[in-house]
């Protein structure tokens, strides 16, 4: 990956700047105002009017995570972290619609751990959160879990857990 | 009492409106003092409460305007800032100044004049870059320092014109030692005032609220003004956790400022007679002078008249600067002037601002236009 050059640059009564230019020279600006909300500008090679677009930070997030490359439905989402001060450690975060195959049954009786080396960090049942669900925690159906792991753990829970 | 109620209910009305439009909501604040006021159907008066509202108002501007003021920034923003900012001060001070002075003004009016004359509206242009999807044009940034470096300059300005009949230098000796104060204050109780802003409780905001008026408080003893003593708080403040202090000081800041636009058109009085020629000449001029030193910063800077056009288009607007120094030091006709030439100015700066990409496409058509005829004669 070529080293591009990203300025960040503190505007005075307006918030933080963040400006790139793509390798064939394309300039995208995200500007975090004051005011709470992020612009996004995209000008394109040989233009002068830039195309804008304001969001809230909720679909600012939206939009990092499918740039991320890792959305795969819309109620289903991904996200990678990439420490890049740890030997490049990646992480993604994923979360799953628990199918009627799986209700009923328990994380340890699953043998999610030792079946994928993945591991559920929280499942959200009628909008509430559970955070570190304990192995005796029962899945319902409709619940929605959120499994963190390296993308191969991950896609082994996909395989093997989900179709359980 | 009843008047600040019915004063309030009124700018909440119009706050709606000018939001829904989104158009700046400043002009017509001032707008329904003067109708509700003295000018208009008297239904309003200032008094004592009005007053010390509008007092805060202006503190809490002022303070906001210090937070925003960060010293090592804008020194390494050195070039950026110069150019600019001294275009457009020597431009418009200049015909703000002789424009006033040939209209009959004295010396001293002619330069408070020229000074709200020079203030563009920093709440207005920032706003519109905004709200207008103007942040990456390369002329918002000149913009942007172009504000900073009006604040400086008002600074400056409200310490000399403060100074009075005081020995300059003592005076500027005393700002230096209470901003020098200000500064080991924050620095050394650095730890201590995050902690307080860090709290959920009411602790943070009632601090806030405490400091900004103790240390108004204090300019009676110190004979510095008032106006002075929060810029200094405000630049000291910021070195800690400026953000923070910005969102506990920002109700006090949107509430009372209202009262001070208000009750700055509520005190407006048009009994001695009101110059239409004078003001109309003072409102044309403050549109042509940034007209001048748009053009001039653009082509300095951008080497573009286009770019100027732009830089324009986003600094007509003169604001709550402007009517600070009017309410500071205008007597009640420069006042009235003042207030007109903010009227008329952010109203049409606000379209400007909304239309100045038009206006450049406009303009260029019309070149491209011409362009054709010029290329036939290389050719010949």
């Amino acid at each position: 990956m070529s080293a591009m050059s990203l300025r960040s640059l503190n505007l005075p009564g307006v918030g933080t700047k963040y400006e790139f230019e793509t390798d064939k020279g394309d300039t995208v600006a995200i500007f975090f105002t004051k005011t709470g909300t992020i612009q996004m500008y995209t000008l394109q090679k040989g233009c002068h009017t830039p195309s804008a677009a304001e969001m809230t930070p909720v679909e600012a997030r939206r939009l990092g995570n499918i740039l991320t490359g890792a959305i795969i439905e819309a109620d289903q989402e991904s996200v990678e972290i990439a420490f890049s001060a740890l030997a490049d450690l990646r992480v993604t975060i994923h979360s799953f619609l628990i199918p009627k195959t799986i209700a009923g049954r328990t994380i340890e009786d699953l043998q999610i751990r030792a079946k994928t080396g993945a591991t559920v960090i929280a499942v959200c049942r009628h909008d509430r959160n559970i955070v570190n669900p304990p192995p005796a925690f029962v899945f319902e159906t409709g619940d929605a879990a959120l499994v963190i792991g390296e993308s191969d753990q991950i896609k082994m829970f996909e395989r093997e857990i989900m179709v359980d | 009492m009843e008047g600040i109620v019915l004063a309030l209910f009124v700018c909440l009305l119009l706050a709606l409106i000018t939001k829904y439009l989104s158009v700046p909501a400043i002009p017509f604040y001032i707008l329904a003092g003067v109708l509700l006021g003295k000018a208009g159907l008297g239904l309003v008066t200032s008094d004592v409460i009005s007053r010390f509202f509008s007092d805060m108002g202006l503190i809490f501007l002022l303070f906001f305007m210090g937070l925003g003021l960060k010293p090592e920034r804008i020194a390494a923003n050195r070039s950026a800032v110069l150019t600019s900012g001294i275009i457009d001060l020597n431009v418009n001070m200049l015909i703000g100044f002789f424009g006033a002075y040939m209209l009959g003004f004295s010396i001293t009016e002619s330069l408070i004049v020229a000074s709200a004359f020079y203030i563009s509206s920093t709440a207005m242009a920032i706003t519109s870059l905004i709200e207008n999807r103007k942040l990456m044009l390369r002329e918002a940034e000149t913009v942007i320092w172009l504000m900073v470096f009006e604040d400086l300059i008002l600074i400056i300005f409200l310490a000399i014109i403060s100074a009075g009949n005081q020995n300059l230098i003592v005076f500027l000796a005393k700002i230096l030692g209470v901003l020098a104060f200000l500064y080991a204050l924050a620095h050394y109780g650095k730890e201590f005032l995050i902690s307080i802003l860090d709290r959920d409780d009411e602790l943070p905001i009632i601090f806030t609220f405490a400091a900004v008026l103790t240390t108004a408080s204090f300019s009676m003893y110190l004979g510095v003004p008032e106006t002075m003593m929060v810029i200094a708080l405000g630049v000291a403040f910021a070195t800690t956790d400026p953000d923070a202090f910005e969102q506990h000081a920002r109700p006090f800041k949107d509430v009372f400022l209202v009262v001070f636009f208000v009750f700055f058109g509520v005190t407006i009085d048009f009994s001695g007679g009101v110059n239409w020629y004078m003001i109309t000449i003072i409102c044309l001029l403050a549109i042509v002078s940034k007209l001048i030193s748009g053009l001039l910063t653009g082509l300095f800077i951008h080497r573009s008249a286009l770019s100027g056009l732009e830089i324009w288009g986003n600094t007509i607007g003169r604001g709550e600067f402007s009517i600070a120094i009017a309410v500071l030091y205008g007597s009640p006709l420069v006042g009235t002037t003042i207030a007109a030439m903010v009227i008329v100015t952010s109203i049409i700066g606000s379209f400007t601002a909304k239309y100045s990409t038009s206006l450049k496409r406009g303009i260029m058509h019309l070149g491209r236009k011409k362009s054709p005829s010029h290329r036939v004669h290389p050719g010949r």
